[in-house]
């Protein structure tokens, strides 16, 4: 470890915290990456998951192509108001922001991505992308098998109240805390002079004892010890946070504000996981969709403008994926039906901007369906390999080979 | 979390009736499991009557529910009717949380709400009260009855026909969402049918729409055509497709594992031949869900240790097991809103998948909130729930002082005593240092007393134990 990192830990108390410091803070510095391989720079990852199925076509058009008005009589964008970046492929109308990280070489586009045999179950797909497998019950996910290589690594899920964690995280060496605010994330006790004495018998009835065998009780246990850790640590991040951008008034946006928080608390916090739902239109697509699209957009310029303001635009990467993209043809209720491939966004200081890949065929549609030309396992395997620093054959199962998203 | 192996169990003697024995007596630890897994808890008296009962006669008395049902309901539907000319869902939301806290028959609550998550529909999306209410109903009204007839009716209930966009879905341009959820979430689960069969399926629900509150037909909008839907071919309708999925191998094993879920193990994964005899049997009464339920519910599987606390605690069971513990009477507004923090609000389920529940509930967020909750019940100063549910009345009405008698009358209310030794050493030794805890001076010796009581009955719900159903 870098002196002048362990400086900063003793300096700011948590090489003090000793045993009682969460996992994630007691190991982080240990295991920083060397200064030559990728991950070195504590990069960081931010995963925006898209619920629903997004709708592909219409976030990534092909403009020229007389099929796309052919299979969205209602719902096709008017090819003056589509953001160009090339001749023949824009941006949804929406996506403003967007365009403007784009214009400013920060957005990547890879386009047709999806995996063979594709699933058109929500649950099964969401889990196939989480998994990045298609095992039957997953129960462990390519961030948290990631997690295990960088196992300090401090991550965060930012949830909406109510949300449940991603199984994205789950196989994390320690449970990945689900946070709404800083706010909430307190333990609160009865007031009066005892209150220090009840905290211990609070927290002492979450240490695991000797006997205990495995199983929910223990995984109770773990999950509370971990938590009263982090709650007591966190109170003391963000205090003199004061945006460098101003955010929209999304939920989304407030969720990034976190994340940019909980970077600008320094104790080296690398991967967070958001979500962003509403995206199944079935019906009546187009204004909800259109909405969804100034979202997305919006919160992630936002976010991407006040971490480079902090000097951390080289750190940062944002990356957006959905469980399918939707049917090549609208239904006869203004909306489209579950479908395939879509593409995926990379928003950085490092990525490569532009499009990678072409955009799936809009004559060759099988069962309806845009076929994938590249499976998001060869996207994973970029961020793994490229930017955490871990190894991508380890945590997809295989060998993928990267999709060329970075500036070399 | 790794499953439990239950390759040992022998499926004969799992649903035979339990029979107390020395190896599994009649204990507070079964009397509060039944309790827990049936019902939202017990009250301390409910929970002594049950010890002298014995199972089968406290099974039964959760079956038929308590006096004052039919009042109960009066009352409430009035209320509903008055909520739903107002159009207002998250006060329906409250008013179904008030009827799970203070109903007569919480088994038939908490069955519907096992019905709300299987066919989990989010007035989110609907945007009817008065749909929400309709559809809250048909799942009343089967909740211990047939499943096919349920079924059945579902398909064309407004709230479903909205949320799954049965009500656009036209001759030429079906809309798959309906077809698929039946086949994927309410019938067959997945791996059990094809794209090819959604489909297909998809098109006998074309031609009802929805005009004002009524599910009207429209001929013309209907696809008439021949549908080939698991192998069985002809002019289907939206019965026929129900039927020709409860007709399936799968559709009995993917009920029953549902409810296994439910109400007997989340850690355990049942094998098919753990399941065969309530499948086979459940198939055979043409889905009859109370036949299922009763077995499950009398087995001796159900009081085995290898299923006793394999569950997290829903939010809703976290809450209401301690405001019915308390014999509390808090408003349902306030506490609606807590349980939306902690996961689960209802009538708004996150998607048709339901809640995931198990290991799902809890995060260090939510965990946060269940304490910082138990703490507002039981405290008496949180301006939302006040004083209408506090441990040390309890503690009064109950005649418990010492402090040995306090630990062991909340530990016996909401743990049946089995916790660690050490946590119990813990909180008698909390309890015993507290008397020299510095109080304001213009309390009196009861204020301070009461006080102690209450910061203890708090401590005892914080242990980890209590999460687990």
């Amino acid at each position: 470890m870098s002196q002048t990192r362990r400086d900063f830990l003793k300096s700011t108390g948590l090489v003090a915290l000793g045993l009682n410091a969460p996992l994630f803070v007691s190991r982080t510095a240990a295991l920083a990456a060397p200064a030559h391989k990728p991950g070195a720079r504590d990069t960081i990852l931010v995963v925006v998951e898209l619920n629903g199925g997004n709708d592909g076509l219409n976030t990534v058009i092909p403009f020229k192509n007389p099929l796309y008005a052919k299979y969205r009589p209602t719902l096709q964008q008017s090819t003056s108001q589509i953001k160009k970046l090339t001749d023949e492929i824009g941006l949804h109308p929406q996506l403003t922001d967007f365009a403007d990280l784009h214009q400013e070489g920060h957005l990547c586009v890879v386009q047709g991505v999806g995996y063979p045999n594709p699933d058109q179950s929500h649950f099964r797909s969401m889990d196939i992308w989480q998994s990045a497998s298609k095992v039957d019950n997953p129960t462990e996910g390519w961030i948290g098998k990631a997690l295990r290589q960088i196992p300090g690594a401090p991550s965060f899920h930012l949830k909406n109240s109510g949300e449940r964690a991603p199984l994205a995280l789950d196989g994390a060496p320690a449970r990945v805390p689900s946070i709404a605010s800083l706010q909430d994330f307190q333990l609160q006790v009865a007031g009066g002079t005892d209150a220090k004495a009840q905290r211990e018998v609070i927290e002492g009835s979450a240490k695991p004892g000797g006997t205990r065998k495995p199983g929910l009780l223990d995984f109770v246990q773990r999950t509370a010890s971990n938590t009263y850790a982090s709650s007591r640590r966190l109170q003391e991040i963000g205090k003199n946070y004061q945006p460098k951008a101003t955010y929209p008034q999304t939920q989304l946006a407030n969720k990034l504000k976190l994340a940019a928080q909980l970077i600008d608390g320094n104790f080296g916090a690398r991967i967070f996981y958001v979500s962003l739902g509403g995206f199944d239109t079935h019906a009546q697509q187009a204004g909800a969709h259109a909405n969804l699209m100034q979202q997305l957009s919006g919160a992630v310029a936002a976010f991407f403008k006040d971490l480079s303001a902090r000097g951390h635009k080289d750190r940062l990467l944002v990356m957006t994926f959905s469980e399918f993209g939707r049917r090549a043809k609208e239904n006869g209720s203004k909306g489209t039906d579950h479908g395939s491939a879509a593409p995926m966004f990379l928003i950085g200081g490092k990525v490569k901007p532009g499009l990678v890949g072409a955009h799936p065929s809009l004559e060759k549609i099988p069962m309806g369906n845009l076929e994938h030309h590249t499976d998001f396992r060869q996207v994973y395997a970029a961020v793994l390999d490229q930017w955490l620093g871990v190894s991508s054959k380890d945590v997809l199962g295989g060998a993928f080979k990267p999709v060329g998203v970075f500036r070399s | 979390m790794a499953d439990t192996s239950e390759t040992r169990i022998d499926p004969r003697w799992a649903w035979e009736a339990y029979r107390p024995n020395d190896k599994a007596p009649w204990d507070l630890k079964r009397a509060g499991h039944l309790y827990r897994r049936a019902a939202f808890g017990a009250t301390p008296t409910e929970l002594q009557a049950a010890l002298k009962k014995g199972p089968q006669k406290a099974i039964d008395d959760l079956l038929a529910g308590g006096p004052g049902q039919d009042a109960f309901d009066k009352q409430t539907e009035q209320l509903a009717e008055s909520i739903v000319r107002v159009n207002n869902g998250q006060q329906l939301r409250d008013w179904w949380l008030y009827r799970m806290l203070y109903t007569p028959h919480p088994l038939r609550e908490k069955f519907t709400l096992f019905w709300h998550n299987h066919f989990a529909t989010s007035n989110a999306t609907v945007q009817n009260a008065g749909f929400m209410y309709r559809q809250y109903r048909l799942l009343r009204k089967y909740v211990l009855g047939s499943f096919a007839e349920m079924l059945k009716e579902m398909s064309l209930d407004p709230a479903m026909m909205v949320w799954l966009n049965v009500k656009d879905s036209k001759k030429g341009n079906p809309n798959e969402n309906y077809a698929r959820e039946l086949m994927e979430l309410f019938s067959l689960g997945i791996g059990n049918y094809t794209e090819h069969d959604i489909r297909e399926a998809a098109r006998a629900f074309t031609g009802w729409t929805l005009q004002g509150n009524d599910v009207v037909y429209t001929e013309s909008q209907h696809d008439l055509g021949e549908k080939s839907v698991l192998k069985q071919k002809g002019k289907w309708k939206p019965d026929d497709i129900v039927r020709i999925c409860l007709e399936e191998d799968s559709a009995p094993y993917f009920l029953t594992k549902k409810l296994f879920r439910f109400l007997v193990s989340e850690t355990m994964t049942p094998s098919r031949e753990l399941l065969e005899p309530l499948a086979t049997s459940f198939r055979k009464s043409g889905y009859d869900f109370g036949d299922l339920v009763r077995t499950v519910l009398r087995s001796n599987l159900f009081f085995s240790d290898q299923v006793y606390r394999t569950r997290i605690k829903a939010p809703v069971d976290f809450a209401l097991g301690i405001v019915r513990g308390l014999e509390g009477r808090i408003g349902s507004t306030p506490l609606a809103g807590v349980l939306e923090q902690l996961g689960q609000s209802v009538l708004y389920p996150p998607s048709v998948k339901g809640w995931d529940g198990g290991e799902a509930w809890l995060n260090g967020q939510t965990l946060l909130f269940r304490q910082n909750l138990a703490l507002a019940l039981t405290s008496t100063e949180d301006i939302r729930f006040g004083h209408r549910c506090d441990p040390a009345a309890l503690a009064r009405k109950y005649g418990k002082k010492d402090d040995k008698e306090l630990v062991d009358f909340f530990l016996d209310l909401f743990l049946q005593g089995d916790v660690a030794e050490e946590s119990r050493s813990r909180l008698l030794l909390f309890q015993e240092k507290s008397h020299k805890m510095k109080v304001p001076v213009y309390w009196t010796a009861q204020d301070a007393a009461d006080n102690r009581v209450r910061t203890l009955c708090h401590l005892v719900l914080t242990q980890p134990e209590f999460q687990l159903d």
